[in-house]
């Protein structure tokens, strides 16, 4: 805060910035950024004000008038907000991937799992939901990324389509997540169960924190929907 | 005027506003403001996004800078903003030479006899 500034005064522009942060909806950093930029405008505008001959209070009232409604201001930057969101779910799940999906491919390798002797019995008859689950989620990822990027601002899409395709991504991530998890269990609790357990611990590992992430992710992004109007 | 009635404008107004170098988002505002001879006085809530928008389209860049003990962030025109700013200088062109010429006060046309 510049102590250019009366306590009052910043007192003021802090209280209104907290109204439009609490109605902002997506990455702290993008939202922390955003207050940062509308705290500097706002100061600005009340110095304007107090050159033109207004008192403290006056010109702060004024700056804050010349803004508007908090959830107005909010609600402008929420189709931003919700590309931000969508693209980084969408990056984060097309790095991570190829990833948990080569931890899986090398657990069932190196214990010659039933896909691997390109059988599906038993709990491997789940397999195809996984393989859903990527029909899924790769055009649902490929648009976020598209529709989020340079060209895609001048594409002419939906404000609410990158996150809902971000949010699908990431439900269909923890679809697969979650029936690999249940395959293996079931594997590892009927014989023959699995002789080499590390990579198999590795691959459960890299999917339950997927999980957690993906839902998270989705959530976020179906927030980052709700907050469009 | 209501910033609906800007509403195609806005992109390009904005970049014409960097067009003679780096500005912040309030000195944006008010340039429009003044260069419209303060017919052009948009609410802060169109003009802050719009430039976000217009970043991510890669047509202005954002960098922070500290002014007076505050993060202050300036945009300036990037290569494609300045490509796509003279693309929309010469379609406004065309655009207000076609309807200036169709709406100018022409002389009232000899009644039909």
């Amino acid at each position: 805060m510049n102590d250019l500034h009366h306590p009052q005064a910043a007192a003021a522009v802090e209280d209104y910035l907290a109204k439009v942060a609490a109605h902002l909806t997506g990455p702290a950093g993008a939202r922390g950024a955003i207050t940062d930029e509308l705290r500097d405008g706002l100061l600005e505008t009340l110095e304007t004000q107090q050159a033109h001959g207004r008192s403290q209070s006056e010109a702060t009232a004024a700056a804050i008038a010349e803004f508007g409604d908090p959830a107005t201001i909010a609600a402008g930057f929420a189709p931003e907000l919700g590309a931000v969101q969508a693209r980084r779910v969408a990056l984060a799940l097309l790095l991570t991937g190829p990833l948990v999906g080569l931890t899986w491919i090398a657990a069932a390798a190196v214990n010659a799992l039933p896909p691997w002797r390109h059988q599906l019995i038993g709990p491997w008859l789940a397999l195809p939901l996984v393989g859903l689950a990527l029909v899924v989620a790769a055009p649902a990822l490929g648009l976020t990324v598209a529709t989020t990027g340079r060209l895609g601002v001048r594409l002419r899409h939906r404000a609410s389509f990158p996150p809902t395709a971000a949010a699908v991504a990431g439900l269909a991530a923890v679809v697969a997540d979650l029936t690999l998890l249940a395959i293996i269990s079931s594997q590892a609790l009927t014989a023959p169960g699995p002789s080499v357990w590390a990579p198999i611990l590795v691959a459960a590992g890299a999917s339950l924190t997927r999980v957690i992430l993906a839902a998270r992710a989705a959530r976020r992004c179906l927030a980052a929907r709700a907050a469009l109007t | 005027m209501r910033a609906e009635v800007l509403k195609g404008h806005l992109d390009a107004l904005l970049l014409a506003t960097l067009a003679d170098g780096p500005r912040h988002g309030y000195a944006i505002k008010e340039a429009l403001r003044v260069g419209s001879g303060g017919r052009f006085d948009l609410p802060t809530g169109t003009v802050y996004p719009a430039l976000h928008r217009l970043e991510r389209a890669g047509l202005i860049g954002g960098s922070w800078s500290i002014v007076n003990g505050r993060r202050r962030r300036s945009y300036q025109l990037t290569a494609a903003g300045r490509r796509a700013l003279g693309q929309e200088r010469s379609a406004w062109q065309d655009f207000s030479t076609a309807v200036t010429a169709l709406l100018r006060d022409a002389p009232p046309r000899p009644a039909a006899t």
